[in-house]
């Protein structure tokens, strides 16, 4: 009994104590300035011995919590994130409404349902304490991300007048963070029994020398190169969101953009095996 | 249920619970220990179904003028949205503040860690001991869990030996020389109810 996380096997991928950390290179080519530390070696290996378009290791759990209506644990590498959903439940005030306030009452669409998406992570999830673990300018915007994300794939037109709650939380941060986030939500609306159309897988991508990388870590993302983050639904191959926010020259971006889809891809293969996999199991225990 | 209170006398009557405990007997716990790398001491306990994680970080900081041996613990307790439906985002309720009030009052008054042993340098420099305690599945017995959780993550915290530089008159951090705290007491919580 208990959920065991345990640690994934790769060196060199938990950040350093303020060694890698606010590191960041305002040149283009976005490999570390620091004497000793290449992105990319000669024969092709990154800084944790993974090749380019590797992804780290990726292990997951469905139904962890008994209160929920859904959950997921997912470990990429270091990056630990646990997703819960509540729902679809009547749609209730999204904040925690002090009483005197009647107009700020559920808003409700006649239509669909409404997809309410948290993001926190955890005081103890960086290498530096986080002072404020919700509330802070880069939750919400992660939150609204996610719900960008999940109204794209959740067929909310099933659950009108209704509210779906999709709490994230974060407990370790090593690079890929939305990404680990993305993966963990679709695990948990699929416990949920919410339904969806398709997987959203999601990957973070990197530009260093030339060379696209797939999946990167906290060092790589710290380094101050190109990110992309992208939420693939693999079937159709539509992307339900893809966001970056740093300068790529825009012949790069078709060779980013191949890397990190084919990344999601591979992330749906994993997620897909593990699916099947509780689903074997929970057939099992009802004794079919 | 329609009748909680009679479904529960039916129980009592026989000396047992709805799940199949003894009066005085505890859910399965279970505790992990130390698998947060980012967190200087952590560790995961499971009472039950109810999930509390606890996460300890240190960091520096002036002592307090009044006492300026001793160094400072900060528990805090966060009930979120995830771990049950009857919480709300927002501000931390009345229950998050209760628990930390009550965390608070466990460390100090059970004499667990010493705050001179977090003094490093005296009126200049000291530890301070950031405990964030997040429940994950809510399911009672939550400050139980949390006591444990706390003195489990405490057990595992591991700081680096740090020496004052007399010439700059800084902070030298040697990572590579952690020790362990001293834990003088472990404290044990129990909550009962009284029915009926």
């Amino acid at each position: 009994t208990g959920r065991p996380p345990a640690r994934a096997g790769r060196p060199g991928g938990s950040p350093g104590a303020g060694g890698a950390s606010g590191r960041k290179s305002r040149r283009g080519r976005g490999a570390a300035g620091m004497a000793g530390l290449e992105l990319l070696s000669d024969q092709g290996y990154r800084v944790d011995g993974r090749r380019a378009g590797e992804l780290r290791k990726i292990q997951a759990r469905m139904g962890v919590f008994a209160q929920a209506d859904g959950s997921a644990y997912i470990e990429q590498g270091n990056t630990k994130a646990l997703a819960v959903v509540y729902g679809p439940h009547e749609a209730i005030g999204l904040r925690a409404a002090p009483p005197q306030i009647r107009g700020s009452r559920a808003r409700a669409l006649p239509d669909r349902a409404l997809v309410n998406c948290q993001y926190s992570s955890a005081t103890f999830s960086t290498g530096e304490r986080k002072r404020r673990p919700h509330g802070d300018r880069k939750s919400c915007e992660m939150g609204l991300q996610l719900r960008q994300t999940f109204e794209a794939a959740v067929l909310t037109q099933l659950h009108p007048r209704s509210q779906i709650d999709i709490y994230v939380q974060v407990l370790q941060a090593d690079g890929g963070t939305y990404a680990a986030c993305v993966n963990a939500a679709t695990l948990a609306v699929l416990d949920a029994g919410i339904p969806m159309r398709d997987f959203v897988c999601a990957c973070s991508a990197g530009f260093v020398d030339g060379t696209a990388l797939a999946d990167l870590s906290h060092v790589e993302e710290a380094a101050g190169g190109p990110q992309l983050a992208l939420a693939l639904l693999p079937a159709s191959g539509q992307i339900a969101l893809l966001e970056m926010d740093a300068r790529l020259h825009e012949d790069h971006l078709e060779q980013v953009l191949e890397a990190a889809a084919r990344a999601a891809r591979d992330v749906h293969t994993v997620l897909d095996r593990v699916v099947r996999q509780h689903v074997r199991e929970a057939s099992v225990l009802l004794g079919d | 249920t329609v009748e909680p209170l009679e479904y529960y006398r039916r129980f009592l009557k026989e000396n047992c619970r709805p799940d199949g405990r003894e009066l005085g007997e505890f859910r399965t716990t279970t505790i992990n220990i130390g698998s947060i790398s980012t967190a200087d001491g952590s560790a995961l306990v499971k009472l039950g179904n109810t999930t509390v994680i606890c996460g300890i970080k240190a960091e520096f900081a002036t002592p307090p003028t009044d006492t300026p041996d001793k160094g400072y613990v900060v528990p805090n307790v966060d009930l979120p949205p995830l771990c049950s439906s009857r919480f709300r985002s927002g501000p931390p309720g009345e229950e998050a503040q209760v628990a930390s009030q009550f965390i608070a009052d466990v460390i100090e008054n059970s004499q667990m860690i010493q705050k001179e042993d977090l003094c490093i340098s005296p009126g200049k420099l000291a530890w301070v001991l950031y405990c964030d305690l997040i429940c994950l599945d809510y399911d009672g017995n939550i400050l139980d869990a949390c006591t444990f959780a706390l003195l489990a993550a405490l057990k595992n915290v591991q700081l680096p030996e740090v020496s004052i530089n007399e010439e700059t008159a800084l902070a030298e951090v040697n990572l590579k020389k952690k020790s362990y705290l001293n834990i003088r007491t472990h404290p044990v919580a129990t909550s009962f109810a009284v029915f009926d």
